[in-house]
């Protein structure tokens, strides 16, 4: 359904080659925020240690430097263990004990500044990638795409996470990574491209994909986060904050996820 | 119905028995040359102050007067007045055919419609003649419609590339559109560049904005009334035009000489021409192109029995790579039957269809999907029109529409990812009836009130969903066919009055209620062809809302200078958007994404028009706000919609110094659409993303943009008669904003920026229009 999306690319990408539309970076307005708290934390099924981080936003005209927030307690409850996490670096922290199992509840707790922050997140069966290989894009420019294939278990609602990276370095402009439901594709042996930026892939390059079986919550959350951050956004919804899986409006979200891997080598 | 003709009896039976030695004249107003019914003509009678009245939809008239010697003095804007000289001894049916003669040149000629702008009870009504139509200057020459009436004030339009328009801080779903009484669900072409009207088989275009006669009903915020034309029943014209981006042909003539008449008239674009000249590989292996069709015809069956057949279709093609294609189209049909019972009761029975759908197709990768969804009306509705007396008429009737909503048929290949799902059907019933008086009380004062009352009934088959705050459903229930679901009733007053000041200028005061069963389901910023209509249901409201306006009309100079000031207010109820993330498509539970909400709107609009001599042409001016309120978005605080609009302008001149050369020109400001950009960003997982703080908090940068054209008039040959037209949309090149989009810098992994996008710069165009 992605396609969907993608057909206001098209005109706005014929309107430019046709020489009457153009681009431009112009200079906005825009008001300050107060800082907010902003908090990541995955446990997967992959030995420790497990890592939360507490930082706060910026105003959109600042540099890219978010203020790491230190001092937290922070606490990984889950498959009979209980795990207070340790600062490794500034707003960084680390578990020591705690393991992830599919199938079993996590749950987060984060005390900072004056405030409590939970959450809680269960980690899915893992589903296998079969298999992964890699095509041209068929859209205007000669740039490749991965794909995955696998087979996706009926009668249960599955959701992914893909993250791309070339040569063991994430991908610049895979955003949050990519998402995918199963609401319309039960069942289903499932081929899925990624539409990443991949101008930089060349030959001889390993490009690695990492398939993440995540739940519901999260799914929703970076469903809406891709669709705001989307490179095409002129057509999406009105954008606004993705409904986070943490309590006392904390951005960010926590994750208990099982993660799969596989590479190949471009030719 | 019973209580109606009850009441009817009851408002008409005192005022008919009074009467004594009344007559009346009846008959039917037509242009000489080409026996096309003329709308809105004015008949007045010179001898009696006061005793007037105007040709309907069908150009049909009835005037009754005390008995005498009369002279009748027929006009139409464009046309030489014709005097009759009658003697009223008893009912008299008279047709008229007026010679029409340019209105441009004659200033002597009293134009129908301007009188009508200062008498007319209902405010908030704005028509276009054609000839306006074509003297605006528009992008790549196409004259359009809908691009027109966003130069008129109340009206907003939706920016470069989008055809949906908004009138008085309402939603483009909010707009009734009427093609010969069929509702056309999607008014654009090629995603909003052009709109599905051409303007050649157009006759006649009316704006309501929000006082709709009690005759129609259906959506909050107009009514845009567009009436094909009829044909020439006295002979066979042929007339065309080739432009940069499309060509259209129009065809018509007599079918029996004087009894009736056929038009067909087609247009097709061909960019997708030019796109194959590209030498792009990917670009010019898509496809881009539209067509349409409109035809009529008509056959007077005797003197008093008209029956008429009209017909429109439309379709896009949208092709990229043969990987992706997407069609989408209207078609309407209506089958009209008027009939004359007597002099004073005229009536209207049409048969109407209306179907629109789209499909789409996805080829990638072994993933091959098809998308199939339509919604199809069927409806039949009776208007009648009573002549109670001179200044005094009962318009009643009643409307029921079946319409059949196909949501989603998705077919997916074997191999596909995807499962194939029927999103099942929806079936509804829409009845209304309505009442309505039009009555001089006196020189000064004019009423037009009336009564609508409408019931919508959704019915089985299927299964119907009830669901909690959060969207899950907590229980299903499932009917049979024909089984009752849901029903709404509802009963909307309008209400009109006019106080004439004096012979030139007038006062006007309005409430209206109006109701919206469906609902246009969008959660993109822009209209895309795959937006979905959907019934109102157990779980969503019929929308509401109220309308107060009043206004003040003045012309002078002898009806050579128009000038009107209006002021709304506008509360709507039930109002529709979506939850965080919502998914519209393929979507059997489409309704748990919404939420509800109220808005309102108010402004004051400023007309100012020059309707005669060698410089004519408007200037509109409007000052508005358009807040939305929702429970579930910004804390529950008002908020400005996005087609909320401080200043709008637009001024319209066009100049015929002579008979050779027309030129005109066109400028618009205006505010720009209230948008959601981030204040603040935060790093998820090495990614920036963005933070938002309210809904619609920003401004786009201001909306400026002047337009010209001229035309020229060729020598005419024997019978052959053609004029070129050269013009510049966006003469100024100026960069108005499409979108702007917040992203990381490219050259700067630490900063991010805004990146605006603009569609059009200057666009030249010509076009070579014959006729013979």
């Amino acid at each position: 359904m992605q396609y969907l999306k993608r057909k206001y690319l098209v005109i706005v990408s014929v309107a430019l080659l046709l020489g009457i539309g153009c681009k431009k970076v112009i200079q906005v307005n825009l008001k300050n925020v107060t800082p907010r708290i902003v908090i990541t934390g995955e446990v997967n099924n992959q030995p420790g240690p497990y890592i939360v981080t507490i930082s706060k936003t910026v105003n959109y005209t600042s540099d890219n430097a978010f203020p790491p927030v230190s001092g937290a307690l922070v606490i990984i409850a889950g498959n009979g263990n209980t795990d207070t996490l340790t600062e490794t670096s500034p707003g960084t922290y680390a578990t020591h004990t705690i393991t992830g199992r599919p199938g079993r509840l996590y749950s987060l707790y984060v005390s900072v500044e004056g405030k409590v922050y939970t959450s809680a997140s269960t980690m899915p069966q893992p589903v296998q990638l079969d298999s992964i290989g890699y095509a041209a894009s068929n859209r205007f420019n000669d740039k490749i795409n991965a794909i995955t294939y696998f087979q996706d278990p009926p009668d249960v609602s599955n959701y992914y996470q893909f993250n791309e990276y070339l040569n063991q370095t994430q991908f610049q402009n895979n955003r949050v990574g990519s998402v995918f439901d199963d609401r319309l594709s039960d069942g289903k042996y499932i081929t899925y491209t990624l539409y990443n930026d991949s101008t930089d892939i060349n030959k001889g390059d390993t490009l690695t994909i990492q398939m993440n079986c995540i739940d519901e919550n999260v799914y929703n959350y970076l469903n809406t986060l891709s669709s705001i951050t989307d490179q095409n956004s002129f057509q999406s919804p009105t954008p606004d904050n993705p409904t986070s899986n943490i309590s006392n409006n904390a951005l960010g979200y926590f994750s208990a996820n099982t993660i799969e891997k596989q590479s190949v080598i471009i030719r | 119905m019973l209580k109606i003709i009850f009441l009817l009896t009851f408002l008409t039976g005192g005022m008919v028995s009074m009467a004594q030695k009344q007559h009346t004249i009846s008959g039917t107003v037509k242009d000489q040359k080409t026996g096309e019914v003329l709308i809105g003509a004015s008949i007045i009678l010179l001898e009696q102050k006061g005793f007037g009245t105007i040709s309907n939809g069908y150009g049909f008239f009835s005037l009754t007067a005390p008995q005498g010697n009369y002279t009748l003095v027929i006009s139409f804007s464009g046309y030489t007045n014709d005097t009759l000289e009658i003697s009223l001894k008893k009912d008299i049916i008279k047709n008229i055919n007026l010679q029409p003669g340019g209105a441009m040149l004659q200033a002597i000629t009293i134009s129908g419609r301007s009188k009508n702008s200062i008498l007319r009870t209902l405010p908030g009504v704005q028509s276009l003649s054609v000839e306006e139509i074509k003297n605006v200057p528009v992008i790549f020459g196409e004259k359009d419609i809908l691009k027109t009436i966003q130069l008129l004030p109340g009206v907003k339009s939706g920016g470069d590339g989008q055809a949906g328009f908004y009138v008085r801080g309402g939603n483009a779903d909010q707009n009734l559109i009427l093609l010969d009484g069929a509702t056309v669900y999607n008014a654009s072409h090629l995603l909003g560049f052009f709109s599905t009207f051409n303007s050649d088989a157009i006759k006649d275009v009316t704006l309501y904005k929000g006082d709709m006669p009690a005759e129609y009903g259906g959506r909050l915020s107009s009514l845009l009334d567009i009436k094909m034309n009829d044909g020439n029943n006295k002979e066979n014209k042929v007339s065309g035009g080739v432009g940069l981006i499309a060509s259209h042909l129009n065809v018509e003539g007599p079918i029996v000489k004087d009894k009736g008449s056929f038009m067909i008239s087609a247009r097709r674009t061909y960019a997708d021409l030019f796109v194959k000249l590209s030498k792009d590989t990917n670009l010019n292996r898509s496809i881009l192109y539209f067509y349409d069709i409109n035809a009529k015809a008509n056959y007077q069956l005797g003197p008093k029995d008209k029956l008429f057949l009209s017909a429109y279709l439309g379709k896009d093609n949208l092709g990229f790579l043969g990987l992706f294609g997407i069609q989408w189209g209207n078609t309407t049909t209506t089958l009209r039957y008027n009939h004359i019972f007597s002099s004073k009761l005229f009536s209207n029975t049409s048969l109407i269809y209306s179907n629109y759908n789209y499909n789409i197709s996805v080829t990638q990768s072994d993933n091959s999907v098809t998308d199939v969804s339509k919604i199809k009306d069927f409806s039949l509705k009776e208007d009648l029109q009573y002549y109670v007396g001179n200044g005094h008429k009962v318009n009643f009737g009643f409307d029921a529409t079946q319409h059949i909503f196909a949501p989603g048929v998705f077919n997916s290949s074997q191999n596909s990812s995807f499962n194939s799902l029927t999103i099942q059907n929806k079936y509804s019933l829409d009845l209304a009836a309505y009442l309505s008086d039009e009555w001089n009380v006196s020189d000064k004062i004019k009423f037009n009130y009336g009564l609508r009352l409408s019931s919508f009934i959704l019915t089985g088959p299927g299964s119907f969903y009830r669901y909690d705050a959060n969207g899950n459903t907590i229980d299903t229930t499932t009917y049979s066919s024909g089984k009752l679901v849901k029903s709404y009733t509802s009963l909307q007053p309008r209400f009109a009055s006019t106080y004439q000041l004096n012979r030139v200028s007038s006062l006007k005061f309005s409430y209206s209620r109006n109701v919206q069963y469906l609902h246009l389901l969008s959660n993109s910023t822009g209209s895309n062809p795959t937006d979905l209509w959907i019934p109102s249901s157990n779980n969503v409201k019929p929308e509401l809302s109220d309308q107060v306006s009043a206004g003040y009309y003045r012309s002078s100079n002898n009806n050579q200078y128009e000038f009107s000031g209006e002021i709304y207010y506008k509360y709507l109820q039930n109002q529709i958007d979506y939850k965080n993330g919502a998914e519209l498509i393929a979507n059997q539970n489409v309704e748990s994404q919404l939420v509800y909400g109220i808005g309102r709107a108010y402004g004051l609009e400023l007309y100012a028009k020059k309707k005669l001599g060698k410089l004519t042409g408007w200037i509109s001016y409007t000052l508005s706000r358009t807040e939305r309120k929702f429970a579930a978005i910004n804390n529950d605080s008002w908020f400005p919609a996005r087609q909320d609009e401080t200043h709008s302008l637009s001024v319209v001149g066009i100049y015929k110094p002579n008979t050779k050369w027309t030129f005109s020109a066109d400028f618009v400001y205006n505010t720009g659409n209230a948008v959601t950009w981030p204040s603040g960003k935060y790093n998820v997982n090495g990614n920036t993303v963005f933070y938002y703080t309210e809904r619609n908090g920003y401004r786009l940068p201001s909306y400026n943009r002047m337009d010209v054209s001229a035309i020229l008039q060729g020598k005419k040959r024997g019978k052959y008669d053609h004029s070129w037209v050269f013009s510049i949309y966006n003469l100024y090149a100026r960069e108005n904003p499409y979108f702007v989009q917040f992203q990381d810098d490219p050259d700067n992994p630490q900063r991010t920026q805004a990146v605006q996008y603009s569609l059009f710069r200057l666009i030249p165009s010509v076009t070579y229009n014959f006729k013979f």
